[in-house]
């Protein structure tokens, strides 16, 4: 066979655990924030990071059993006996560390939480029937009237919505941090660009209050705008706000 | 021997790591929000400043700036009505954030950081978002609408280099704060409640407003020393924070701004409040009564109401601080929000509210945060901050006047009732101190009343929502600082069973582990060759 005996077997496994958890923890969220163009970490979630865990131990363990010699070397590691320093010390360790782990799970478990609940809810509730059939009054001008409306929807968009989604209509306005259910980014391409332009419509003139219950509407401070605006500003907002973001609203499909 | 030593060597190796693993545990603790930007100061190879460059540029402005800071750049955009603070007017040489002398114009590299990082507390974005030649190209279209950009051509720079902060060097700031009349206008803690700025503001009703120093959220150009050492070397054009170049050596420039360093907060926010039991002890008598240093305060970031008309578009309280303590029969709050003045009129008045749901919800449903819905009542308790002169009059409430407190329920903006004398259970006062008001609100943890009255329970999270007003800035009605729903937890004091539990994992986890070893010194794991020879 010739395999090279390999004392520190277990200790390595342990060991590439133990820097998978640091990597996913510190190392992730800075890549994340650089590869995403973040100002601020993006953290692993909890649950991704249980079964990442979960699958280096296995994959450690089943790189210990690849072959006899590896398996015999892996346990050996708790075997008493001569040895180099560093694996008495390193095997000391394991052994006292491994019942404080587990007490120090108890422990966490069962401590009286104070984790913010979950508040699922659904971004996208479906459209209701009455906006279904509308129509963009401007879609079908000529180019310089819908350049004008463009326009003159960035200016109400600039005006009345860029205080909470912000000017580049990315969901940073100066308002942003307040509200915990955060205006919505129109450039991220899961948003606006994913439905039709009167679903826009519907939101902007029912806002929050309009949501159905699965979308938290307590928690939303998109305001209704019925009695504010007018149906034609919104219109044009809607096109103002598609040009600002970047992205184009869904087409519909024809159904004849 | 050898043995013996070996065993001593790994026992006290053990003890040192011990000891390192349990203080690197409690420095990770310390962790902060990632709620506002960093200021970047590197900025890339610059672009030739030629025609092509400023027309390209001009349609940049024209795509992205002119909305705010005007077609013609005098900061008067058709969207500037929303905001305060409001969009620099270019053809003003009102450039704040420089490395220039005073009164000069920004070198082209401040204007690119300014563009890249954008300015916390104000509407101005980050457009790292763009690319860095349509930076250079919007930044030199920008220089064309101020005559004094050609003018000055090679100005004075200031070169920020890295002084490390020692406590000598901050209590020697603390020393110029007073010298160089600093509170003046950031008043004496630092509050930005300075008597210049409150004249300023109140009597001339002029639109500057000294940093307030405490929160290093809002600090224009950054909150690092470097940053605050630039600010306090060449000032803000325009405004009256002036330039301490040639009053102060550069020395103690950096000595000041390590004292501004050390005033400034992060903010410390989170979505649970923690309401700590205070065992068998009194609540705290008043809102600076010693007990509440033993609760965890928490931020709240407020934004100005913009859901129902009329709205708020620029509000002036960002923040407000939250402690909560409860004992056996009460629970109390302690609100704290920074206010430049304490200005009250008879309509304008400093105002704070809680917002409670009536009952505690079964599920997730929640009445709407903005002052409740038809299908969900909400419990609100309000403080007002004294005022009780005559017609017109604006005072300054004194301290003996704790202000008065009412308990009122909501079903929407428009459906406000103010609960019937002997239902109004919610005690408290006020008190304004060096540019803070620090208000107290106290109530027994159940009421009779509870139909319309929140009744608190211990281990359960309770919707909490916030309201203020700042009188100076004319708030008042639905024109306020709003929060969205957080939530409040009476701690639970730490069961005793929980120790019982952790020690029979322990044990458990030791004998398993044990019978393991015991196991594996018996069966020594062995190749099978090895069992042939």
């Amino acid at each position: 066979m010739g395999n090279k005996r390999s004392p520190y077997l277990m200790f390595w496994v342990v060991a590439a655990v133990i820097f998978l958890f640091f990597f996913l923890k510190y190392v992730s969220p800075r890549v994340f924030q650089v590869l995403m163009g973040k100002g601020h970490p993006m953290p692993t979630p909890s649950t991704l990071m249980t079964w990442y865990i979960i699958m280096g131990v296995l994959a450690g363990l089943v790189y210990a059993t690849t072959s006899n010699q590896k398996f015999v070397d892996f346990l050996g590691f708790l075997l008493p006996g001569q040895g180099p320093i560093l694996k008495l010390f390193f095997q000391k360790i394991f052994l006292i560390a491994f019942p404080l782990v587990v007490g120090w799970f108890v422990y966490s478990y069962s401590l009286p939480g104070a984790a913010s609940p979950v508040e699922l809810r659904i971004q996208h509730p479906t459209l209701p029937q009455k906006y279904e059939k509308l129509e963009n009054p401007f879609r079908e001008k000529d180019a310089d009237t819908q350049r004008r409306c463009i326009e003159e929807g960035k200016v109400l968009f600039q005006t009345y919505c860029r205080p909470c989604h912000g000017s580049k209509a990315d969901g940073n306005g100066p308002f942003a941090n307040s509200f915990r259910l955060r205006p919505i980014n129109f450039q991220d391409p899961g948003t606006i660009a994913t439905v039709v332009d009167n679903y826009l419509f519907w939101r902007i003139k029912e806002g929050g209050p309009g949501l159905p219950s699965e979308s938290t509407p307590w928690d939303s401070a998109m305001p209704a705008w019925e009695g504010d605006l007018e149906d034609e500003q919104m219109w044009k907002i809607i096109m103002g706000e598609y040009d600002t973001a970047g992205v184009m609203p869904r087409q519909r499909e024809k159904t004849e | 021997m050898i043995k013996l030593f070996k065993n001593k060597v790994i026992n006290f190796s053990l003890i040192v790591f011990g000891v390192l693993a349990f203080y690197k545990i409690e420095v990770a603790k310390a962790q902060a929000s990632h709620m506002f930007r960093t200021y970047k100061r590197e900025v890339p190879q610059k672009l030739p400043e030629n025609q092509n460059a400023i027309a390209e540029g001009k349609k940049v402005y024209e795509k992205r700036c002119w909305y705010c800071h005007g077609i013609t750049g005098g900061g008067n955009g058709p969207a500037a009505k929303t905001m305060f603070p409001k969009p620099r007017n270019f053809t003003r040489n009102e450039f704040k954030v420089r490395s220039t002398p005073f009164g000069s114009v920004p070198t082209d590299e401040d204007l690119f950081r300014i563009i890249t990082s954008g300015i916390e507390g104000t509407a101005m974005p980050f457009w790292s978002t763009i690319s860095e030649t349509e930076r250079w190209q919007v930044l030199y279209y920008i220089k064309t609408l101020n005559e004094q950009f050609k003018k000055e051509t090679s100005p004075e720079v200031l070169t920020v280099g890295n002084v490390i902060s020692t406590q000598e060097s901050i209590e020697k700031g603390h020393e110029l704060f007073k010298e160089m009349k600093c509170y003046n206008c950031h008043g004496e803690d630092g509050r930005g409640n300075g008597p210049l700025t409150v004249a300023l503001q109140t009597e001339w009703n002029m639109p500057y407003r000294a940093r307030d120093l405490t929160k290093a959220w809002n600090f224009k150009g950054g909150n690092t020393a470097g940053d605050i050492y630039r600010t306090i070397s060449t000032g803000f054009n325009e405004t009256p924070m002036g330039s301490y170049r040639e009053k102060l050596s550069d020395e103690e420039r950096w000595s000041l701004a390590h004292y501004v360093e050390s005033l400034a907060n992060k903010m410390a926010s989170d979505v649970v409040v923690k309401v700590k039991l205070l065992e068998g002890a009194e609540m705290p008598e008043g809102p600076l009564g010693e007990a509440w240093g033993l609760a965890t305060p928490m931020e709240i970031p407020l934004a100005g109401q913009i859901v129902a008309h009329p709205r708020l578009w620029e509000p002036s309280i960002d923040a407000v601080m939250i402690r909560g303590l409860y004992n056996d029969n009460e629970i109390a709050f302690l609100i704290e929000w920074d206010d430049r003045t304490n200005k009250q009129e008879e309509v304008f008045r400093d105002t704070v509210a809680l917002q409670f749901p009536a009952k505690i919800p079964e599920s997730l449903k929640k009445p709407y945060f903005g002052m409740g819905d038809s299908g969900g009542m909400v419990n609100l308790w309000q403080w007002k901050a004294y005022w009780n002169e005559g017609f017109g009059s604006a005072i300054e409430a004194p301290e003996s006047e704790p202000g008065e407190i009412v308990e009122l329920n909501a079903k929407g903006f428009k459906k406000i009732s103010v609960q019937s004398p002997e239902s109004q259970n919610v005690e408290g006062a006020g008190i304004y101190n060096n540019g803070r008001w620090r208000v107290m609100f106290k109530r027994p943890l159940k009421t009779e009343d509870e139909k319309k009255d929140i009744q608190f329970e211990i281990g359960k999270l309770i919707p909490i929502a916030f309201a203020a007003w700042d009188g100076s800035n004319s708030d008042v009605g639905s024109q306020k600082s709003v929060s969205a729903w957080y939530y409040i937890l009476l701690e639970k004091p730490m069961p005793k069973t929980v120790f019982v539990y952790v020690l029979i994992a322990v044990v458990m986890g030791a004998s398993v582990e044990l019978w393991f070893l015991a196991r594996l010194r018996r069966f020594p794991p062995k190749l099978e060759e090895d069992d042939q020879e």
